[in-house]
């Protein structure tokens, strides 16, 4: 058993290396997310000074759960990984993993996890920089079951995040070319993970659909956890049981898509 | 000019052979399109499912100068777009050296090689939303707003491209110009909000330094009430300057251009 994790430990101190290599990438993409933190609250600042609260919260609990979010994507967020996986795939680079004893998803899942450290780390950099002006909007709720709630429903979204992804790179065994499908999900995802606006300000029937969707799981469910936006414990211990679901079926999904892309594979080149 | 049109001309007809011919993904491409587009409209319901107004302008306001930002971007996406994103790689690769042994200038050449007609086709649709808006705000251009109108897209499209090509061309620099597009794609962010929104630094930094705020604000206005005419002489002079400054860099870098060894 030991044994085994130790070879996806490898892995994983081999993705924070060649991850650590991208840093200024990342830093970058921190920076340019300012620009669109700019944008939230240059847009929620104007709808705010008609109303002051929206939704049954104020600028401060809004601006607050967008930063939480912006930090959640760099730290749970899937980037390129359904490309990467796709790449693998379509230039036989996953032959090398046929032939040993290594699970493909828990080698990825490894690599993804070390990438998103380094990531979820870097953004705090750009943070920090915004914080004069960022401190003045930012307000948490202080109940510790927030914490005890809110990490292993992280642990969670991230396995969502990741498998969604890891399904859509496998897509590659059938076509070949996923950005578009990717890009396309991408969209899905961004507005009912709660990316663009908070969920809870939806109609309230639409609300509750998405509650059992796995895309309000990949952002939405923590961040409303942290900032307050879901308040009552046994809703969140009912949305966990559901995110574990979710987790349940996406992994044997991309199981299913890994057996039987595989029967259709052909390894090509040495 | 002829000469260029030509070019152009059947640059678009391969263009249009080669989507024949990918029809499934012609179709995945314009879903794309259609699905950002309905995120954007979807944020804008959302908000004034709670407010009335934002800095001033009614949801339909909005919806109008949503719709205008989208149409000179989706006129990018199908006109310039995988062009001016090829560059940056055939640079780093060396594959450039096919558009120097080119008969054209090559900035031409290089940035209006391929049509996306799924961006063109969601322009349409990106109008269409203009058109609705205005409606359900009763209001009647005349010829000569809609004119001027048209006249103000065009430099906000001509504004859009030189600030893609400018970014794209510090690949003559830095090898790489990876990342520029989601630069791009936050910037275009602002001008879907109203310039009354912005006030401080954002308002010194959006409106007056980048360009970003009064691409699309200025002909949404030319519809709207409160036009002003010094809105127009803005953009038309930003247009002209932002050109010329791509022009200019773009021939810079083409003279650090060295090719790549295969």
């Amino acid at each position: 058993m030991l044994a085994s994790l130790n070879k996806y430990r490898h892995a994983f101190l081999v993705g924070l290396q060649s991850n650590i290599v991208y840093r200024w990438n990342f830093a970058v993409r921190g920076f340019f997310s300012l620009f669109h933190l700019a944008v939230v609250f240059v847009l929620w600042g104007a709808a705010f000074a008609g109303s002051k609260d929206i939704g049954g919260y104020d600028l401060r609990q809004t601006m607050t759960y967008f930063v939480v979010l912006l930090v959640l994507q760099f730290f749970i967020g899937a980037f390129n990984e359904d490309y990467q996986i796709s790449e693998e795939i379509r230039n036989g680079l996953i032959n090398q993993f046929l032939l040993k004893p290594i699970n493909y998803f828990t080698y990825r899942f490894s690599i993804f996890s070390a990438a998103r450290l380094v990531s979820g780390t870097l953004i705090f950099l750009p943070l920090l920089v915004a914080m004069p002006i960022l401190k003045d909007y930012l307000t948490f709720p202080t109940e510790w079951w927030r914490l005890a709630l809110g990490l292993p429903a992280l642990l969670l979204s991230a396995l969502v995040q990741f498998s969604i992804a890891y399904c859509f790179g496998l897509l590659s065994f059938w076509f070949l070319e996923i950005q578009g499908f990717v890009i396309l999900s991408m969209a899905v995802e961004t507005i009912l993970g709660g990316q663009v606006f908070p969920l809870d300000l939806m109609p309230a029937s639409i609300f509750r659909l998405t509650q059992y969707l796995p895309f309000y799981y990949q952002m939405y469910f923590p961040g409303a956890i942290f900032t307050g936006r879901l308040n009552d414990p046994a809703q969140i211990i009912r949305g966990l049981g559901i995110e574990f679901c979710w987790v349940l079926l996406l992994l044997g999904l991309g199981h299913f898509l890994w057996v039987r892309g595989l029967r259709r594979y052909t390894a090509v080149g040495g | 000019m002829l000469h260029y049109l030509k070019i152009w001309l059947a640059t678009a007809r391969y263009s249009i052979v080669r989507t024949l011919m990918f029809r499934g993904d012609f179709f995945v491409w314009s879903l794309v399109e259609l699905f950002w587009m309905t995120v954007n409209i979807l944020l804008i319901s959302v908000i004034y499912r709670h407010t009335a107004s934002i800095a001033g302008w009614s949801k339909y306001e909005m919806m109008l100068l949503v719709g205008t930002s989208m149409l000179i971007q989706r006129l990018l996406m199908g006109f310039f777009w995988s062009s001016i994103f090829e560059m940056g790689r055939n640079v780093r690769t060396g594959h450039f050296d096919f558009f120097l042994a080119q008969p054209g200038n090559v900035m031409f050449m290089a940035t209006t090689r391929k049509l996306d007609p799924d961006g063109l086709l969601n322009s349409f649709l990106a109008a269409g939303l203009v058109i609705y808006s205005a409606r359900e705000l009763g209001l009647h251009p005349g010829w000569m707003d809609v004119l001027l109108y048209l006249f103000l897209i065009l430099c906000g499209l001509a504004i859009h491209y030189s600030v893609l090509v400018l970014s794209t061309s510090a690949v003559f620099w830095l090898t790489s110009a990876q990342g520029v597009e989601g630069g791009y794609f936050t910037l275009t962010e602002f001008s879907r909000i109203p310039r009354e929104a912005f006030k401080g630094v954002p308002n010194i930094l959006f409106v007056w330094l980048l360009p970003v705020v009064v691409v699309s604000n200025a002909p949404a206005r030319t519809l709207l009430p409160g036009f002003d005419w010094r809105w127009v002489l803005w953009l038309f002079a930003l247009a002209v300057i932002w050109l010329a400054l791509a022009v200019y860099v773009f021939h810079r870098g083409l003279r650090r251009y060295a090719s790549a060894s295969s």
